[in-house]
């Protein structure tokens, strides 16, 4: 067991130096680079931009640069942001509780919607029920979330007026019913897209279950289909939910970017367009690394979860 | 998660493609979608040349005219050109990167996968961890990064989604070529000194062909969606040359005075995923011989 | 436009070639405080500090140190938090702030040579902790501008101080390498900030001050909540008029469209920075309970071109595209009316500015003899070429900038029917900014561009055939404009202290540039800002970059 969670650790760290040097890459072979922006200052001159950029270490090979940054993130220090020379990492924790908070009510949201939709579906197979489900579930997966938001923004705040058209709470109110009021539209639009893997996965989870024997023992022994159903499927039915929470956070993450965009949800997208926005690479570095590591950590935990609740997985 | 049952050997059986072909005729929603994307990929091809209106043809008297309006079907934009013309020389566009899109992604992901999978050890390993390297990014992060610094053009474009796409091929190559890897043909093949290449594309791939189309259709899919992500953000394909992603970005702005036009594109791009999915769906059901059990 | 608001703040060239005189001539003794009051109500500010107003800004203010780089909403905090030695009014008159009086000629402040100054300060100011303010702090400031450890976004203008001495703790004196007109307006977007708790830091570029400032105005830092909001409260210490609001919060909301609706629905007070997208001025300026102005701003909008691209040394090719520019049509559809079309690269508010250039005619058939005329004819692709030279060029600007790329296409449209081809080719920010604008790698640009410092008219930076970057120079003249005349003119116009002296020699240069057309001038920008009815004191200003220049002033009618 701690040889495969050294195993799976070590792997990781393989993996996140790839991830940073592909980024650092990216950003930084680019033409252009982060003072450019200051160029259009009435007043600026070449001259300034390259002393500061001499001062920020901006000239230096890339590879020294890449190496600095390494190093000072190895000891823990994710550098400052160009923008507000605050620390990086303070940064992202201070957007991450607004990236969760939706990321949270939405997968509860999905995974509730989505258990039901795919249990209803499975049980009553090739029902009208189950075929719209299955057709929903593909147009939902097909629908860009952004366009959705702004329809839904169309109709619920600008036409019907029901709910604010974005922000996370109202300035000077900020009570638990203001977040809430805010947080419904985003929810379920980033919801959308994961109650449709949710529930396919749940549909055939369930049928997998309902066709092995135990359950039909269970319900010829006379139990009624709804105790068989809560105590077998589900149970059976939460290893692979597991993994699929895992596997799906880097969509998520991905899906509430652009929700947060659409919304001005301000958590980590938003941070993230605003960083690209600014040419503030050591932020926009950091949270390439820091989505890394959150995507890695989540499908380790989730792999841990599983070889927790059954043992019969054996980690090797 | 449908398990791909692959048949060894030449890859060659007639019977097998009819079959599956009958089974995919058969699928309601495979067919829907191919109806679906027919229809709308003969409009973007023939539809400008029925409208009375050039895509690029600015009239500022005319802007925000409402759908319906004279021979604007889907109405104006805000340089009042004719939003008709437009989507469909998107469509084209927008169905065109998609298109190159999966064929570089599926290119890109075989020859990774396949070598991956063949030569297996230190290589494979490496070359998965690379897969896992790329897979462990949400994509729309990477190819924001990768756009907001390169000047986008249509082909920039294709190639970056290509670039964020083809992982899941990889994956799924890999471990099909590796399943097979030891079966007897590729065996006899090795003593009969074929080149390791005339092994991998020749022996080995030929088997791994219907879970490749099946993927490679989803990516269809997703990079339409990518192309749409992007050009929403304004990082995209630019203007003035229409593509569905760019036709939104400034939508939102006019949200409250000309919904339309959100409302026209984001149908358009709906509908071709959803018919890219139904196919892709209908093409793993067709090649799935489990489902004949069902 | 016919603005009543607008002419009453902001139509001051009278005014202005007075107090432009305060410089040479008397000073004004004018505290900042009485200056931005509206002046149309008789309301009166409270006894003492009451209530708070909600500024929304679109972008985010993270740079709270002055003096390092940073944007121009940057500046809304550091207005509200320091303060000059003197400052600039809406009228382009100076007003001392820290100083006791604007240094001139006439008070002694300044040599009649311009090389020698003395300044003398306030003695009741106190830092927001209570440490008395003295010259000591000046001087620490003039020398963190030019510190080489230091990040300073601007050496321009300080780097000729030579002997700065601390005379007494209310005096201070230098001398200057070379007579610098310019300086006067630096100076007053210079805030100075506090030796005692800056001068300590071993790192001044990531101090924590940078992040909690330290001032001396008249409001004091309380918190930033990054990408939210910053808050500030009253300094009751204030040594100046005011503050009369207890609090000064500014709301950081990324989009403009919710800036907007947050405005209408009056969840911020002020509608700041980026403002109200003028497509939504028809309906803003009915609002109820709203005060919804236009305002013009300092920044120009052209079509710059590279003039080392063959195409363009041609002057005939830059008067028949200026011809075939329907600027009418983009201003009154596309910027739904609000700019004024200008010819010249100075605001027409200047007092500098020359109002008798020739008028832009928009005329295709115009434009098409004058190509004709040099020779410029039409291919079998309808483009039009000479000597083997294609009238073909590229267009770029900021992708994502949506009214600036309709009027790219609209352009493109326009000189399409008079033979030319521009395509587009539109750039991410960090690209497009980068070198390939200030190395000159574009063949034309639309951009808008604010040529001067504060008020001061010299743009030696953007003309003098020595700023050219791609050429070794240094300096903005990225269209890579090359003509003598305008060299002498303007090195003569940076030695001139005396405003009406100086005014010939800008005059003229407008009228070359006007001629020469190294960039063809669309429009000064106006915008659509509005605030709150009872808001009192807000004053618009287009000597600076920001809206809260003056928060000290601002008030709630009882």
């Amino acid at each position: 067991m701690l040889r495969y969670l050294l195993g799976r650790l070590w792997q990781s760290l393989i993996l996140l130096v790839l991830v940073s040097m592909i980024g650092f890459a990216v950003l930084n072979l680019a033409p252009g680079g982060p003072l450019s922006q200051y160029a259009l200052t009435p007043g600026m001159t070449q001259e300034t931009l390259d002393r500061i950029a001499e001062q920020m270490g901006l000239n230096r090979p890339l590879p020294i640069q890449y190496l600095d940054w390494l190093w000072h993130l190895l000891q823990g220090d994710w550098g400052r942001s160009y923008r507000d020379s605050q620390p990086v990492l303070g940064i992202i924790t201070g957007h991450l509780f607004a990236t969760l908070l939706l990321m949270g009510s939405s997968t509860v949201l999905s995974i509730a919607v989505g258990t039901w939709v795919g249990i209803k579906g499975a049980t009553k197979r090739y029902s009208i029920f189950d075929y719209s489900a299955t057709v929903g579930a593909m147009v939902a997966l097909s629908i860009p979330t952004f366009w959705f938001g702004l329809v839904a923004i169309y109709v619920f705040s600008l036409e019907l007026k029901w709910l604010p058209a974005g922000n996370m709470y109202t300035i000077g109110n900020g009570s638990i019913s203001d977040y809430a009021i805010h947080l419904i539209m985003p929810t379920v639009v980033l919801a959308l897209v994961n109650v449709a893997v949710w529930s396919r996965y749940m549909r055939t989870a369930t049928l997998d279950v309902i066709n092995q024997d135990f359950v039909r023992t269970a319900k010829a022994k006379g139990l009624s289909e709804r105790r068989v159903l809560m105590k077998h499927v589900i149970g059976n039915a939460l290893l692979p939910m597991i993994t699929l929470a895992g596997l799906q956070l880097p969509t998520i993450l991905g899906g509430a970017l652009v929700t947060e965009t659409v919304f001005t949800w301000p958590g980590m997208g938003r941070l993230f367009l605003d960083s690209l926005g600014y040419n503030d690479y050591p932020v926009v570095m950091g949270l390439l690394m820091f989505s890394a590591i959150l995507v890695l950590f989540g499908s380790l935990i989730a792999d841990l979860l599983v070889a927790f609740v059954d043992p019969r997985i054996r980690l090797s | 998660m449908s398990a791909i049952v692959s048949v060894p050997g030449s890859g060659k059986s007639h019977w097998w493609q009819s079959r599956t072909f009958r089974r995919f005729a058969r699928h309601r929603l495979a067919m829907i979608g191919l109806i679906m994307i027919t229809v709308l990929t003969l409009a973007c091809v023939i539809g400008p040349y029925l409208l009375p209106f050039d895509e690029l043809y600015i009239d500022l008297r005319a802007r925000f005219a409402p759908p319906l309006t004279g021979y604007h079907i889907f109405g104006t934009d805000p340089l009042g050109r004719d939003l008709a013309a437009r989507l469909f020389m998107a469509g084209r566009i927008s169905l065109l990167v998609g298109f190159f899109a999966m064929l570089l992604s599926t290119i890109i992901g075989t020859v990774i996968g396949v070598c991956a999978g063949y030569y297996g050890g230190r290589i494979g390993a490496a070359l998965m961890r690379f897969v896992d390297a790329f897979l462990s990014f949400p994509s729309i992060f990477l190819l924001l990064a990768l756009a907001a610094f390169i000047k986008p053009s249509p082909f920039m474009i294709t190639v970056i989604i290509a670039v964020t796409s083809w992982m899941e091929i990889a994956r799924i190559v890999e471990a099909e070529v590796r399943s097979l890897r030891e079966r007897d043909f590729v065996l006899a093949a090795r003593m009969l000194g074929l080149s390791n290449s005339w092994i991998m594309f020749r022996e080995l791939l030929p088997n791994a062909i219907g879970p490749i189309i099946v993927a490679a259709t989803l990516t269809v899919a997703r990079a339409i969606l990518l192309e749409a992500y992007v050009s929403f953000l304004g990082y995209g394909i630019q203007p003035p040359l229409p593509s569905w992603g760019n036709m939104l970005n400034g939508a939102q702005q006019y949200l409250d005075r000309a919904p339309w036009l959100a409302i026209v594109p984001g149908v358009a791009i709906t509908l071709a995923v959803t018919s890219f999915n139904f196919i892709g769906d209908g093409l793993r059901d067709a090649l799935d011989a489990r489902s004949d059990l069902n | 436009m016919s603005d009543e608001t607008k002419h009453a703040i902001l139509n001051p060239t009278r005014r202005r070639a007075l107090t432009m005189m305060a410089l040479a001539g008397a000073s004004g003794l004018i505290m900042p405080g009485l200056l931005g009051r509206d002046r149309a109500f008789a309301a009166t500010p409270p006894a003492k500090p009451t209530g708070q107003m909600i500024v929304g800004f679109s972008q985010e203010p993270t740079v709270f140190n002055p003096h390092l780089l940073h944007i121009e909403v940057d500046e809304g905090i550091h207005f509200s938090v320091f303060d000059p030695l003197f400052a600039i009014d809406p009228d382009g008159k100076f007003i001392p702030a820290l100083a006791v009086e604007v240094p001139s000629v006439e008070n002694g402040g300044i040599s009649a040579d311009g090389l020698s100054w003395k300044v003398k300060l306030r003695d009741d100011v106190k830092w927001h902790d209570g440490t008395p303010f003295t010259a000591e702090d000046v001087k620490f400031t003039l020398e963190l501008m030019v510190d080489p450890d230091f990040r300073s976004w601007r050496k321009t203008g300080h780097e000729l101080v030579r002997e700065l001495t601390v005379v007494s703790p209310t005096e201070i004196t230098w001398k200057m390498d070379k007579p610098f007109a310019p300086y006067p307006s630096i100076l007053a977007s210079t805030f100075i900030v506090p030796k005692h708790v800056l001068g300590a830091e071993k790192d001044k570029n990531t101090a924590p001050f940078n992040n909690a400032p330290i001032g001396t105005g008249p409001f004091k830092w309380v918190e930033r909540v990054a990408g939210d909001h910053i808050t500030l409260e009253a300094n009751a210490d204030y040594f100046g008029d005011g503050p009369y609001l207890e609090r000064i919060i500014y709301k950081y909301i990324p989009d403009l469209t919710v800036l907007y609706t947050q405005f209408k629905t009056g969840d911020i007070d002020v509608a700041g920075l980026q403002w109200i997208t003028p497509d939504h001025y028809e309906e803003a300026k009915v609002l109820e309970g709203k005060t919804v102005i236009v305002v013009p701003g300092s920044t120009v909008e052209s079509v710059t071109f590279n003039m080392e691209r063959p195409q363009f040394k041609d002057l005939a090719v830059r008067q028949a595209l200026y011809h075939a520019l329907d600027k009418a049509t983009i201003i009154e559809a596309l910027y739904y009316g609000l700019p004024t079309p200008t010819e010249s690269y100075m605001p027409q508010q200047s007092f500098y500015a020359n109002p008798d250039l020739p008028k832009h005619e928009y005329d295709p058939e115009k434009a098409k003899k004058v190509l004709d005329d040099a020779g410029w004819v039409p291919g079998e692709d309808g483009i039009r070429a000479k000597d083997g030279i294609k009238l073909s060029f590229s267009n770029s600007t900021t992708a994502g900038n949506h009214i600036r790329e309709q009027v790219q296409q609209f352009m493109q449209q326009s000189f399409k029917d008079i033979g030319v081809e521009m395509t587009i080719s539109n750039l991410p920010p960090a690209v497009m900014w980068g070198e390939y604008w200030t190395s000159s790698q574009f063949d034309s640009v639309v951009v808008g561009l604010d040529f001067l410092t504060g008020a001061d008219p010299d743009t030696s930076d953007y003309f003098k055939s020595t700023s050219i970057v791609a050429k070794g120079g240094s300096g903005q003249n990225t269209w890579q404009y090359v003509n003598p005349e305008v060299d002498k003119l303007l090195t003569e116009g940076g030695q001139i202290f005396v405003p009406e002296e100086r005014k010939k020699i800008y005059l003229k240069i407008q009228e070359i540039m006007r001629t020469d057309l190294p960039f063809l001038p669309i429009f000064q920008y106006a915008t659509v800002r509005g605030y709150k009815k009872g808001a009192e004191g807000i004053a618009y200003n287009v000597n600076v970059r920001i809206d809260s220049w003056n928060p000290g002033s601002w008030y709630w009618s009882s």
